[in-house]
């Protein structure tokens, strides 16, 4: 048994590296999409295009211009004098936002009166302009605190800070807000899902297609054996890819490991089991390459969606919300990030690695019981 | 260059030093011939003597690495395209679309070869009926026999009646009936003056062609009539001897001095010898004395495989003689 | 070039397509799961961060401070804890994303007309949510702070104070700020190379792989008509989904299309001819189904998904990146949509986008013919 089994792991190694890009793509992409998702999707919003549309020019005008100018958020990219500059900038996306003070600021602020302060801000990408909001929202009030402050010395004759609120604000497990310490470990989790996925469910239905499947099952092999030998080395390279990935975003962009590796690679270990069944099974329903690549996406994108890679769970409707229960990235997703940004162990993260090893056993149960019906 | 010009008016084919490697690999060696118009065309050899990569080099898609040709008068180095157009091909793979039906199918390949509208019905029903798929027309290709692959596959290539076509051991992997059948459509051809190269390493399929060619390894060994290489080829002579107990005789005729070579042949044995009277004399005598009973010693015409084996055993011979190990 | 030939190629794809109706199927539900994931399921937006706290205080002045937190959509506070084990396991287990502490002297402090300070722990491993949860709480805390200040000025003088800034934010092209609206549009361009990287870049690979190849390139077809003709039928498929799309963001979720709807067809055609001439172009190189597939992944779909601006801004990305999507079509296609969905400006604005765009389909075309040699190896 253990003879076939090595000659079948030995044919699945030289098929899958026969043809040098195909190491490539195994070893490259996961490295790609880690320095893609590390540099590229990033939420952190930073010198923000804006120009200024001052029509007042006093220097208590300037001076609020420099109160934003002169934060990392905001480069002012143009001044402005004409209305219709305005929309010209925005419809050709040369800024985001733009600061419009009206004529009389500085005599009104003076006076003691309230001044109107206009910010436009680019509404196409909805983050970044709620962002940008905060930001506007953040400096114009500790601006006005400060005026306020003057005004109340003014009328208290001595200078005197108002009571006031302090945020002392601590972000825990990711201190500086890096949005790549929240993404890189979930690529680990992507990453192997859409290889191990691919590969296999695209190599069992390759023999169907060319047909050596048939001369295969002819022969004393199992279907036990031959299942062990579709899967395994294709989880020896899921197991690389997590080694790999994880390298990179250990040593490149320096994300924290503060839990227990052994438990990442238990978990990896369970969790592979569920993409390699999701795979054998997908290629059990498939009879050509493209089906299983179709099938490979059609799960796989609801599964990326629906895990909490990018998108909150806990926003998502109810209904979606059960769903996601489901979704074996969910479970590994939380697993990852806790052993790499929280350092938690096993006395938490029980329940996902529960869920993984169920999830594993069924799906692998379930592809080899109709792997045997469609292939004997 | 000028004789493959000049000649091109009679014949359909001509090469010369035709060369083609894969890296280091001489796939085929400076290999030299001509079909002439109407002929059908041999090409022998063992697999992987050459045959495939020459037949590829002639139908425009692969390149010479070397030598020059022309197939139904273009030059298969420039002007592949215009030889597609000239030719028809068919593989051993018998590569039709499994997804797509009988009539699907041809109806792709008389668009591909722009059958003219007003024959394309006539050709598509002439396809159906030499491939006996009248019942079966609207059946995917998937579901076929061999055989019927086979038809509609060189139905489909010679949609567009070519003045050459090209067959890439066409009946491997069918049985003997549909090869019968497939044979008495390639004479039809041939009667109408269509130029068929074919490869096989059939041996009773090779006595069908007007002229053959050997291939083994990368090199044209002989080229003539089936009739010229029986006879004119073989440097030694043929005896069939037809005695009791074929198996034990065997042994006892190999010990005789010039014997070459014995084989069993149907019930009988050939032997493979340098010159026929001595050894008819050898042998019945010898046979007498041990006892067995003999039916006939005497020299014959040598088969197709005779000469096939013994010309490659030469060439063997002349390239490795240290190797060689005598029985 | 003859267009009989190309046309009888285009015949037998379209075959081969209807013949395997769930690959063709998965053409069309997968561009509808996208978009109703994004659609409905799927938001940026954070709201209702489930936040505990532990009031110290418990004053009346910290419950009006609280309320400001109880009021907001955007926290919702799931606990009232008493002591710091508490919090750190609601953390932990990520019952909570938010924590506020009050100190017990709060009341006091603000009373005296001094700086309170109260303590925000956020879990900062999603850092997207616990970013924008921060930018929240300083709202909702500087809100209150100001609040305070005009009362203990009028308790103390007698006078009101004028706030000093009548400060107005105004949101232009998707006022309410939807994520959606910001999607939708985009999805159009990830749909498309999503179609490229199922549909096209196995067509010619496949040939290769069963041997029909061989037959095909013995026959006068020329490689132009070919591609053209395998293009054809897909290029149908992806309009078709296309239209879909417009169609369910235009009655499915109310996206706002400001602009000409021809041109966002015209544009869509466009972008479609250069996508799935990739598509083919990576068919053609690698001649094996596997490998195709794993490079239109990594060619075709992540780009256009991670580096197009589809859902994280180019502009906030590093140089190098910024740079790296210049030579990604989909990110001129992208700023095309969002334009014309929700800026309703059309090509007296983004011509330079439409023009790369143009020179990306026939660049690909191009290629895609160039590679593609009728010969064996």
């Amino acid at each position: 048994m253990f003879e076939r089994i090595k000659h079948m792991l030995i044919k699945e190694f030289i098929q899958i590296f026969r043809d040098p890009k195909m190491k490539g793509v195994i070893f490259l992409m996961p490295v790609i999409q880690v320095l893609v998702f590390g540099y590229a999707v990033t939420t952190d919003v930073k010198h923000v295009a804006t120009a200024v549309y001052d029509q007042d020019n006093s220097p208590a005008s300037r001076e609020l211009v420099s109160r934003f100018a002169g934060t990392e958020y905001f480069d002012v990219a143009e001044y402005i004098y004409h209305e219709g500059r305005v929309t010209e900038l925005l419809d050709h996306g040369k800024v985001r936002a733009i600061i419009r003070i009206r004529e009389g600021y500085g005599d009104d602020l003076r006076a003691g009166k309230t001044p109107q302060l206009q910010v436009i801000v680019d509404g196409t990408d909805s983050n970044t302009a709620g962002t940008v909001l905060d930001y506007t929202t953040d400096i114009t009030r500790e601006y006005s605190k400060q005026v306020l402050s003057r005004r109340y010395a003014r009328l208290q004759g001595q200078p005197v800070d108002p009571p006031r609120v302090v945020l002392d604000t601590r972000p825990w497990f990711n201190a500086n807000l890096e949005s790549r310490n929240f993404y890189v470990p979930g690529v680990i989790a992507i990453i192997v899902m859409l290889i191990t996925l691919m590969l296999t469910s695209m190599a069992v239905v390759r023999e169907k297609e060319i047909g050596t499947m048939e001369q295969i099952m002819v022969t004393p092999i199992t279907p036990a054996e031959f299942i062990l030998g579709k899967t395994v080395p294709f989880a020896l390279i899921g197991i690389a890819d997590v080694i790999l990935v994880t390298v990179v975003g250990v040593f490149w962009f320096e994300v924290p490991i503060r839990g227990n590796l052994a438990l990442l690679f238990l978990a990896t270990g369970f969790y592979l089991m569920t993409t390699l069944g999701v795979g054998l099974l997908i290629s059990t329903v498939s009879d050509t390459q493209q089906q299983a690549m179709m099938s490979t996406f059609f799960f796989y994108f609801p599964a990326v969606l629906l895990s909490g890679f990018m998108f909150p769970i806990a926003n998502m409707p109810e209904s979606v919300q059960w769903l996601t229960y489901l979704n074996p990235l969910r479970y590994f997703l939380v697993v990852v990030r806790g052993i790499f940004l929280k350092g938690i162990g096993p006395l938490i993260l029980w329940p996902q690695m529960a869920a993984l090893l169920v999830m594993g056993l069924i799906t692998l149960w379930f592809a080899s019981k109709r792997f045997k019906k469609t292939s004997v | 260059m000028n004789s493959v010009e000049k000649n091109s008016n009679e014949t359909a084919v001509v090469v010369q030093d035709l060369e083609r490697r894969f890296g280091s690999f001489i796939a085929v060696n400076r290999v030299s011939f001509e079909v002439k118009k109407g002929e059908i065309f041999g090409f022998l050899g063992p697999n992987g003597a050459g045959k495939s990569t020459t037949i590829r080099m002639l139908i425009g898609v692969l390149a010479p690495t070397d030598g020059v040709g022309t197939v139904a008068g273009f030059d298969i180095r420039t002007q592949a395209e215009e030889i597609k157009k000239h030719i028809g091909y068919m593989s051993q793979k018998f590569s039709l679309y499994d997804d797509l039906t009988v009539s699907e199918n041809i109806d792709f390949y008389s668009g591909i070869y722009r059958i003219d509208p007003a024959r394309k019905k006539a050709r598509k029903e002439w396809v159906i009926e030499m491939a006996g798929l009248e019942h079966h027309r609207h059946s995917r290709t998937a579901i076929l026999s061999g055989g019927w692959k086979q038809r509609l596959a060189l139905g489909c290539a010679i949609l567009h009646e070519p003045p050459v076509i090209f067959l890439d051991e066409p009946t491997s992997g069918v049985d003997p009936v549909s090869r019968r059948q497939f044979w008495d459509l390639i004479y039809e051809l041939s009667g109408k003056g269509v130029t068929v190269f074919v490869t096989t390493h059939y041996m009773d399929e090779a006595e069908y062609c007007d002229r053959l060619g050997l291939i083994y390894r990368g090199e044209l060994i002989a080229a003539g009539t089936p009739e010229t290489l029986k006879t004119e080829l073989m440097q030694e002579d043929v005896l069939e001897v037809i005695c009791e107990r074929p198996q034990d005789a065997m042994g006892e005729i190999e010990q005789i001095e010039g014997i070459k070579e014995v084989a069993l042949f149907g019930k009988g044995l050939h032997v493979v010898v340098e010159e026929t009277e001595r050894a008819v004399a050898a042998i019945s005598d010898l046979l007498q004395r041990r006892g067995y009973a003999v039916t006939r010693v005497e020299g014959i015409v040598p088969s197709l495989e005779d000469v096939f084996v013994s010309l490659i055993e030469a060439r063997d011979r002349a390239e490795q003689p240290q190797q060689e190990v005598k029985r | 070039m003859k267009l009989y030939r190309t046309w009888a190629v285009a015949r037998k794809e379209y075959l081969h397509i209807i013949r395997d109706p769930r690959s063709l199927g998965m053409g069309i539900v997968i561009p509808v799961i996208l978009l109703l994931l994004f659609g409905y399921a799927l938001s940026l937006d954070v709201d209702n961060v489930p936040t505990v706290v532990w009031d110290q205080s418990e004053s009346q002045v910290s419950r009006d401070f609280l309320s400001g937190f109880q009021g907001s959509p955007y926290f919702s506070i799931v606990k009232f804890v008493h002591g710091y084990g508490e919090v750190d396991r609601a953390i932990n287990s990520a019952e909570a994303l938010a924590a506020l502490i009050i100190p017990r002297d709060f009341a006091q402090l603000i009373e005296a007309g001094r700086a309170a300070p109260v303590q925000l722990i956020v879990d900062g491993s999603d850092s997207d949510t616990a970013d924008t949860a921060i930018g929240y709480a300083e709202t909702v805390a500087q809100s209150f702070s100001q609040q305070v200040a005009v009362r203990e000025v009028q308790r103390k003088t007698g006078r009101t104070l004028d706030l000093p800034l009548d400060y107005r934010p105004r949101t232009w092209y998707n006022e309410d700020m939807e994520s959606k609206n910001y999607i939708v549009p985009g999805l159009i361009a990830v749909i498309m190379m999503v179609i490229a990287a199922l549909l096209t870049s196995l067509t010619i690979a496949r040939e290769w792989e069963r041997g029909t190849m061989e037959q095909l390139i013995s026959t006068p077809v020329k490689g132009p008509e070919l591609i053209l003709g395998k293009l054809f039928p897909y290029f149908t498929i992806g309009m078709f989904d296309v239209l879909l799309a417009v169609l369910m963001g235009e009655f499915l979720f109310d996206v706002p299309l400001r602009g000409s709807v021809p041109l966002l067809f015209g544009m869509a055609a466009v972008f479609l001819v250069g996508a799935l001439s990739l598509g083919i172009l990576i068919s053609v190189v690698t001649k094996s189904q596997l490998l195709a597939s794993q490079l239109a992944m990594v060619l075709t779909f992540l780009p256009s998904f991670l580096l197009s601006g589809f859902m994280y801004a180019i502009s906030n990305m590093p140089q190098p990146i910024q740079i790296i999507t210049y030579v990604i079509p989909a990110t001129y296609f992208v700023s095309l949509l969002k334009g014309i969905y929700l800026k309703g400006v059309g090509l007296e604005v983004m011509a330079i986008q439409a023009g790369l765009l143009g020179a990306f389909g026939v660049v690909m075309v191009i290629l895609a013919n160039d590679k593609f040699k009728k010969k064996l190896e």
